[in-house]
This record gives structure tokens, sequence and C-alpha cells, in this order.
């Protein structure tokens, strides 16, 4: 079974080679070659959650931006980039097999928290606006989050944490996420995520960290307990 | 003396004892077929009992305990209920009373004790270090002076394989009482270098490329920042500390070799290319007798 696509930062190739299938990836110079044991009935390429490059490190996604003021009582919904991981999925018999993760988007680790209790996150900056920012599909996607001040003061915001095992990815004409901030005192915010869809990302990407098998159920969402900034 | 009143017991007569403990070639005309088959079977009871016990635990336990935890906690529930199957057969297979066994047990007990203490230590430090848990199977540690990843944590020892591939046993007990540093106790971990520069290379322009590299690479944190100062004015050089933080999971940080290997020729080179270099060792030599040379003798003499 042959498969190819081709652009100007990725190539994929699926060709037939003495009886076996030879997946070839090409990424920004970043290349991947193995053979197939086994035949497929096709091939997904689709967005997966950021966080499972080069190994699986950590799983949890931190985003930093321009701080943002938020009185006690308000609500504000602004978009953040966050960058995106491309995942090739082969399925074969009703079953789909993840074969290789890659990415155009810079990676980056941090530490959310001291290093006794903290997480390793997986880092990325982004500007804040309050509209859809234009993006590379391949590269970056958008997060709407809606921030919810609870606290009883004013609290500054200039970073969010979450868990990418209560992931929703959708794509589309663009890669999107929704997600929710509660501010619960100034030093502590829930991030939680929205398994409704956009209008213009109708389709759900696979999670790959239920495939893998990492997370049997679902967390509900990520306690930000070493602060908001 | 009822010494075991305690319990209700009383001790046998010495005719009781010895129509108790039949001879040998007693034993197998009083033991019948039966008896010895009850024995067996109860052994093998117990030993599939705990086998299904363990898996249970195993399933339902997995996500709370780590594995050498389960492995010993298993492990003690198994020998537990095989003692329970001996304890509760052996009577009707040897035709002891209660009070003889108890006696055997204390005494048995009593020998193990005095002569055993190694064991029972290390097998008490095995508890306590499964209760604390200071490092787990796949941890890098160091105690002792041996340095390695940990193999498995069992109840009376601790198997380590070091870098060169080398297996080493080390019993519990001297891991409980001695320190031991975990690679892998904390999330993430800052690793130090020093870098020298010549007197007439530019501090600023060092830091910057310093501060790049580690900008550049994914794996030294955000947070916290890492660090470029000047910490020493040598003879030969003027010294650069470097302070990065990097996720003590990742494979370079295992051990402390690959992280360096990974990180300091690349700062090498980067100073090099930019007209840096590595300062060689120098010494302003000063004679107690300066010879001296006088000006224009030659002339003089012409």
């Amino acid at each position: 079974m042959g498969f190819s696509y081709t652009d100007p930062d990725i190539r994929i190739q699926l060709t037939d080679n003495a009886g076996l299938t030879k997946y070839e990836r090409d990424c920004a110079g970043k290349k991947e070659s193995r053979y197939l044991g086994h035949t497929f009935s096709a091939i997904h390429i689709l967005p997966v959650e950021p966080v499972n490059l080069p190994e699986t490190l950590t799983h949890f996604l931190e985003i930093s931006f321009p701080p943002l003021l938020i009185s006690p009582g308000a609500e504000q919904t602004i978009y953040l980039k966050f960058p995106v991981e491309i995942g090739v999925f082969l399925e074969s018999g009703g079953k789909t097999d993840p074969l290789d993760v890659f990415s155009l988007a810079p990676l980056k680790f941090s530490l959310y928290g001291s290093p006794s209790s903290g997480v390793i996150t997986r880092w990325y900056e982004s500007d804040l606006s309050t509209g859809i920012p234009v993006t590379d599909l391949r590269r970056e996607g958008v997060m709407s989050l809606h921030i919810k001040n609870s606290a009883a003061e004013t609290t500054t915001v200039s970073r969010a944490v979450f868990d990418s095992t209560g992931m929703c990815l959708f794509y589309g004409d663009r890669v999107a996420m929704t997600a929710t901030m509660e501010i619960l005192s100034p030093s502590i915010a829930l991030t939680t995520f929205s398994d409704t869809a956009p209008a213009d990302c109708p389709n759900r990407a696979i999670d790959l960290y239920r495939i893998r098998g990492f997370s049997i159920t679902k967390r509900k969402g990520y306690f930000m307990e070493a602060g908001t900034i | 003396m009822n010494v075991l009143g305690l319990f209700n017991l009383t001790l046998p007569s010495a005719t009781d004892v010895e129509s108790t403990v039949t001879s040998d070639n007693d034993f197998f005309a009083t033991v019948s077929p039966r008896d010895i088959l009850i024995f067996f079977v109860g052994i093998i009871a117990a030993y599939i009992i705990g086998l299904v016990i363990s898996h249970h635990i195993r399933v339902r336990m997995s996500h709370r305990l780590k594995k050498d935890q389960l492995d010993i906690l298993t492990g003690i529930i198994r020998a537990v209920l095989i003692i329970v199957a001996i304890g509760i057969s052996l009577p009707g297979l040897l035709d002891l009373s209660v009070t003889i066994i108890l006696i055997a047990l204390v005494a048995i007990i009593a020998i193990i004790g005095v002569s055993s203490q190694k064991v029972i230590s290390n097998m008490v430090a095995g508890l306590a270090l499964l209760y604390e848990s200071p490092f787990a199977t796949g941890d890098f540690i160091s105690t002792g002076g041996v340095s390695g990843t940990v193999v498995s944590v069992r109840l009376f020892s601790v198997r380590i394989r070091t870098t060169d591939g080398v297996y080493v046993h080390i019993p519990n007990d001297q891991i409980y009482s001695t320190t031991v540093s975990n690679n892998h106790a904390n999330v993430a971990r800052r690793f130090v270098y020093s870098v020298g520069i010549r007197y007439q290379d530019d501090v600023k322009r060092a830091e910057e490329i310093i501060g790049k590299i580690l900008e550049e690479n994914s794996f030294v944190l955000k947070n916290p920042a890492p660090a470029v100062f000047v910490s020493d004015i040598t003879a030969d050089s003027v010294v650069l500390t470097i302070r990065a933080w990097f996720p003590s999971n990742w494979k370079l940080t295992q051990d402390d070799i690959s992280l360096s290997t990974a990180i300091l020729p690349r700062i090498k080179d980067a100073l090099e290319a930019a007209g840096i270099e590595m300062p060689y060792a120098q010494r302003v030599i000063w004679f107690a007798n300066q010879p001296t040379v006088p000006a224009d003798t030659t002339s003089k003499q012409g």
C-alpha cells in the first residue's frame, strides 16, 4: 500500500519494499524510518496532545503569556497558542495504533512548583489575544481559555498548567482546544478542558494517552497550587 | 510451674511428653497416608490461595504501591499463609499437642533470633525501606561508595547495577544505616559546571554565548532559569560557573557523565568559534638575582 505526503517541511512516505511496507518521515531534517510487519487498512495523520516528544517526560502542558489582571468575580475569555504534535496512526482490524509522533514546534521544558513537589511541564510561550489568532495548523493550535476569578482578591495570571490526560483536541481549519481556569485564590487555580467541539473544528483527535494506556481514568482537571504568575 | 498459664495451657508432664514423642519406627506406623495427604493438600492449598490473593492485590493496588512494595507485600502474605498451613496440618500429621508445638516454636524462634541477628536486622531494615521508600526500582542512587541503577528492592537486600555493568548486592541494614542519594527522588536536578576563559576574553560575550546554548537546549528548564556568572578569578583564568536545572527522569540525567558529555563539548565549540579560548596554565617567574644585561656594551668595547 503506497502513500505519500509532502510539503516544504514534512515528507511522509509509505512504500512497498520486498513484501514489507517501509515508513519514512522527514520533519524539518528529523528523519525516521522503519518497516511495518503487518498490513493496515488506513493511515491517519492527526494532531495529538503536545506532550509526547521526545519521549514521555511529562503529561503537563504549561502556557506562559503576558500578565493579565482579573478582578474578583470577573470572567474573561482569551485565546492562546499551543504547540502542535502530529501523530501518524495505522488502522487495522478496527484497531488504531500509533506509528510515529513528530513536531515542527519548538520544544522546551520547565518546572512548575518546587523540585520536590512540583511537576515537569512542556513549556510554551504565547501571545494573548481576545480574537482567534491566525496560526499554521502544522505548528500551533489555538486554545480558548475562559478565566473566572472566584477569589476575593484581584489576581494576576501569566501562566496556565494543564494535565494532558484530560485534554480534548479538535481539528478542522485549525487545531483547537477549549479550557477553563477558575481562580480559587491568588495562588491556586483549577484548569479543566471542555469536550465540546468549536464550530470550525468539528473533528475530535485521537487521545494518544489512552491508546498508550498511560491513564485509565480521565482526570477532572489540574490544581495549580504553585501560583498563577 | 505453669509458665504458659497466660494462654490457658498447661505444660505436659514428663510421661505425657514421652508418650507424645514417638520414635522413628513408630512414626510411619502411626501416620496414615490420609494424614500425609492432608498435610500436602493443606500446603498446596495455602500456596494457591497465596497466589490468588497476590494476584488480586497486584491488580487492585498497582496504582497505589510501587512494584518493589507489591513484591514484598505479596511475598509476606504467601509466607504467612504457608506457615499457617504448616501450623494447622503438622500437629495432625505428627500427632503433637498444641503445647509441644508452641514450645518448639519458642525454641526455634530463640535459636533463630540468636544465630540470625544479621538476617533479622536486614529484614527489619527491608520493611523500614519498604515503608519509607527512599528509592524504587529504576532509580539511580549512590550509597556507601556505590552508584548505580536499582534493579530490585527485596526483603533482605537491594540489588544495584553500576554504570559499568557490575551487579552489586547490598544488605538492607547497610543501606538503612548510611546516607543514600537518589537522583530521581525529585522531578528536577541542578547541574553545575565550571568553564575557564582567558583574561583578555570578553566575559559578557562568553556569558551570552553560554546562555544562548542553554536557552536552545530543550531540556534546560525554563524555570528555574539557568545562570552563568563569574565565580572565580584564578592565576590562569576567569572562571565562569554554569547552573542549569534538568528533568530528573530524562535519560541523560540518569548519571552525571551522560549530561556532561552532551552539554560541555557544545559550550567549548561555541566559545572557540567566537574566538574565546580555554587558557593554558601560565606563570610569571621572578629570579632572586635578576641577571642584568648592560646596555650597549658592544659599542663601549668597540
